[in-house]
């Protein structure tokens, strides 16, 4: 749940990338603090443990500015991936306002993208949300590897395993060269935003 | 009709701003650098990416054969051959140790990889550059190693543990330090601790993170005075 002072005219937003283990999430937020980080002006906080991975999550705050009178805050996480840390994942999606979902583009993944979108309905509705109703968007990661010849997944294959029912906006990119990491990202915190928007008024 | 207007209004501001803030320069290029599509190397990428967090014998055994095909293409290449022998070597110890092994053995084989691959595609590269290169990622492999040291002097019950294997010297190389430098006797991984890791609470969990942080300075700092001194030596 966001928090929103209306004393104080603050917004605070939560965003959390959630997907498979070593799927991108914490490569999303690393490409947004390097590149941007002189005009976001904020520390990302990351705890990682074995070979890189992310152990609790990996927070980034970012001040949109002022909007209609308010200042708009936004907290981006990400979840640990890996299969044994969902008491972890359902802890950080705790008042989750939006989420960008990162799927694994590569061939040998595509059971683990499907679990673990299950497990974030699942881990969603703990919390009483819904994954249709809850502002998403998927973002088809490593597709720079088809370039190098690495088997992937087709998107069609991708939209049809995680998005046919949610038909929620889907960006192919790669998070470690950067295309549309910034359009996810925007993406997300336009449809969140809006999401709140009532709240404001 | 005011309403909507107001609504287009308002996300016409959150889409200008975030626009204004993140308003992206003109995407990196890779100039000099040739794509993997049939490059002998690409076999081995996709092993690396595959090897999930779950590291299984089957996907190891994959990439030490790999490492063995590129190997044998690149057998006249001494400076391809080291970074393959540093690449077979903690693959190894990975496979012998799988999800006990140390957090950063898998970021080290990464970041050999990368190198290599650089090293390998990379049109008109010096071979001053690639030594250097290949120096750096000898230091980090040294650096592994002591951090691999630094987690047996840390361990404080009995634990299964297993040997960095050290790499296999490259025929006739005589320039390459990483096939000069002696290998630790006795590099043992402690591993108990890590077995238990998932079952910590968050206290308990945070402060082992704090304790490896602290044993991670210590190794960047032994590592910076290693990699100091085989940057005086290679002058």
């Amino acid at each position: 749940m966001a928090i929103i002072n209306l004393k104080k005219k603050e917004v605070q937003a939560k965003i959390v990338y959630y997907g498979p283990g070593r799927g991108g999430k914490t490569t999303n937020l690393e490409y947004i603090y390097k590149k941007f980080r002189s005009r976001i002006q904020t520390e990302m906080v990351t705890i990682k443990t074995h070979g890189d991975r992310t152990l609790f999550f990996d927070f980034l705050p970012i001040e949109i500015g002022r909007i209609k009178g308010y200042d708009i805050r936004i907290q981006l996480y990400t979840v640990p991936g890996q299969v044994k840390y969902e008491s972890t994942r359902r802890l950080v999606l705790r008042g989750v306002d939006g989420i960008v979902f990162v799927a694994d583009s590569l061939a040998v993944r595509r059971k683990e993208n499907v679990l673990s979108l299950k497990s974030l309905a699942d881990n969603l509705a703990s919390y009483k949300k819904s994954i249709s109703e809850i502002p998403l968007v998927f973002q088809y990661n490593k597709r720079d590897l088809l370039d190098e010849g690495i088997p992937l997944l087709p998107v069609e294959w991708l939209e049809k395993d995680l998005n046919s029912k949610l038909m929620a906006p889907s960006f192919e990119a790669s998070a470690l060269k950067g295309p549309n990491v910034v359009q996810t990202m925007k993406k997300i915190i336009v449809m969140t935003i809006e999401s709140l928007r009532k709240d404001l008024t | 009709m005011a309403q909507e207007r107001d609504e287009d209004n308002f996300r016409s501001q959150v889409e200008d701003r975030l626009d204004h803030l993140f308003e992206e320069e003109s995407p990196e290029t890779t100039e000099g650098h040739v794509a993997l599509a049939e490059h002998p190397l690409k076999g081995l990428k996709a092993v690396l990416l595959s090897i999930d967090w779950e590291i299984t014998d089957s996907t190891m055994d994959s990439l030490l054969n790999e490492i063995k095909n590129v190997e044998y293409v690149y057998s006249e290449d001494k400076i391809i051959l080291t970074f393959l022998q540093l690449l077979g070597s903690i693959g190894k110890y990975v496979k012998a140790n799988k999800s006990k092994a140390h957090p950063e053995a898998t970021r080290v084989i990464n970041s050999v990889y990368e190198a290599l691959e650089r090293v390998a595609l990379t049109e008109g590269m010096s071979r001053p550059e690639k030594e250097r290169m290949l120096l750096e990622e000898v230091g980090r492999f040294k650096k592994l190693k002591e951090q691999v040291v630094l987690r047996k002097l840390a361990k404080k019950e009995p634990a299964v543990s297993e040997v960095i294997p050290p790499p296999e010297p490259a025929p006739e190389e005589k320039r390459i330090p990483v096939t000069e430098s002696p290998t630790p006797e006795g590099v043992q991984l402690e591993a108990g601790r890590e077995a238990r890791f998932a079952e910590m609470s968050p206290h308990e969990a945070f402060a082992y993170a704090l304790e490896e942080i602290k044993n991670v300075i210590q190794a960047e700092f032994r590592a910076l005075r290693a990699e100091i001194k085989l940057w005086r030596e290679s002058r």
